[in-house]
């Protein structure tokens, strides 16, 4: 057996395809993660205890539970219990609920970051406490979020290779079924490989461009 | 001070607040009619801040009524928000928003929370900040002001809502010395234009040039309500307020 990178290269649309495939997975699994984990934050700054608690216990059985097994539960478990997703769509949420465990503490963490006299000032000024977290809270908590998301997302996408297991046809599948097919397992890896560092490296300057852009103003004067 | 019919724009009875075990307001009466301005004077933790954030209930009361003009401010039927709009409110630090220009901190509430024209409160914003002399400003952020311009836009933020009374918690405590004056110079502007306004301030001359009243406040009571040319005299014999006055120098 012998190393030929030349056999990878009639593969090269589809694996490109693949790659969109997790692209787009990551996508949707990150705006999934926004979602619920914006609504876990709020529930974990709410004065009621028993949202406090529901975000607690989201937020540590998410993370005590391997992501592999997760995705698991949702695509092989549910069905049993007449709950079926495609692959995709399995992916989506698996990916979106575990990043979301996350995604919440970034959000919480940021909105307390904000000094209280922001949301006081919005109070008085007549806003109601929702009023108050759209126009002043949110807006600079958000983009001080901006950057932890970004790193949330490139481990999003990362972690979509996971998906390879619950059949869905991105980049890590794809690969893996070529790679037995031609015996060629090094060559396809490595161009794999490739591709992964070029999403996850030009997301990181995508990332850093953005909090540039959008700090304009608020901190140029520090 | 006042001539015409004497009906109180703000009257607090027997306001009384604790947090926890700590009773911070004490048996507090305080009337304040229209276009007058009351100054609130006393030590560090004598619960000036606290009276004035119960007024806008920024604190909640645990004895005591708040009226605004004939409303009762502290119930639970009371729609706080609309009654906030009532009542501007001036910070120490000045809070400004600092993701929004100037002239968007003071847009923001009277377009979103009043529901007023945007022209129309564009229109009275640029009034505002030439009022407070700060119109050049109007498209920068918070942050490349010094404190004294954050403050007077903080006060054009406040006053763009229409407030029937401006409270002020010490407005001018954290300027350095030389910007302390612009914005004194705003309030006096204010107070002759008719404002009625509450001020906590350590500013005596400012107390004493502009106040119709003034209020010492010790240990949560307020202690004195007097006009300033009694409060500055010797003609009483409170040695608290003798000794405040001569520690603030
Ligand atoms: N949120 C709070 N919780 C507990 N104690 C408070 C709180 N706010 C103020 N206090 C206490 O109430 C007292 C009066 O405070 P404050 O009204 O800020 O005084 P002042 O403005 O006159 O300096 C102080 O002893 C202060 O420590
Ligand atoms: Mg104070």
């Amino acid at each position: 057996m012998q190393f030929d990178i030349t056999i990878v290269f009639e593969y090269i649309p589809f694996l490109l395809e693949a790659a969109l495939l997790t692209i787009e997975i990551s996508i949707l699994a990150i705006l999934v993660s926004i979602i619920v984990g914006l609504i876990i934050a709020f529930f974990k700054i709410s004065k009621f205890r028993i949202l406090q608690k529901i975000s607690d216990f989201y937020i540590e059985m998410i993370r005590g539970v391997p992501l592999l097994v997760q995705l698991y539960v949702i695509y092989f478990g549910l069905p049993q219990i007449g709950i079926e997703f495609d692959a995709f769509t399995a992916s989506v949420l698996g990916l979106g609920f575990y990043a979301a465990s996350y995604v919440a503490e970034i959000f919480r963490g940021s909105i307390q970051a904000i000094p209280f006299g922001q949301m006081e000032a919005a109070r008085s000024l007549g806003m109601s406490y929702f009023k108050a977290m759209e126009k002043v809270i949110l807006p600079q908590a958000l983009r001080h979020s901006l950057p932890p998301l970004g790193n949330q997302f490139i481990i999003t996408l990362k972690n979509s290779s996971l998906c390879s297991v619950i059949t869905a046809n991105e980049l890590m599948h794809s690969t893996s079924r070529f790679a037995s097919v031609n015996f060629a397992f090094l060559e396809f890896l490595l161009v794999a490989s490739v591709i992964y560092f070029v999403m996850t490296f030009t997301i990181s300057k995508l990332v850093n461009l953005m909090e540039r852009k959008l700090s304009v103003g608020e901190r140029r004067s520090l | 001070m006042v001539e015409t019919v004497k009906q109180p724009i703000i009257k607090v009875e027997n306001l009384n607040k604790k947090f926890g075990d700590l009773e911070v307001l004490k048996e507090i009466n305080l009337d304040i009619y229209p276009g007058e301005v009351v100054v609130i004077i006393g030590s560090s933790g004598s619960g000036k801040s606290t009276l004035l954030r119960c007024l806008n209930q920024l604190e909640t009361p645990t004895g005591g009524k708040i009226f605004l003009e004939d409303k009762q401010v502290n119930t639970e039927e009371t729609n706080i928000n609309k009654v906030r709009q009532e009542l501007g409110m001036v910070f120490q630090q000045f809070n400004l928003f600092p993701h929004m220009t100037v002239l968007e901190n003071i847009m923001v509430s009277p377009v979103s929370v009043a529901g007023r024209p945007k022209d129309e409160v564009k229109q009275k914003a640029l009034e505002l900040l030439e009022m407070v002399g700060m119109s050049e400003k109007k498209d920068q952020y918070p942050l490349m002001l010094s404190g004294g311009q954050q403050q007077r836009v903080a006060i054009a933020r406040a006053l763009a809502m229409n407030p029937k009374v401006m409270l002020f918690d010490e407005p001018t405590s954290a300027l350095d010395p030389e910007l302390i004056g612009e914005v004194l110079q705003v309030m006096k502007k204010l107070a002759k234009d008719g404002m009625t306004m509450v001020v906590v301030t350590h500013e005596m001359g400012f107390a004493r040039e502009v106040a119709d009243r003034v209020c010492f406040m010790d240990n949560g009571y307020i202690v004195m309500d007097d006009s300033p040319e009694k409060v500055f005299s010797d003609q009483h014999d409170n040695d608290r307020l003798h000794s405040f006055l001569r520690n603030i120098g």
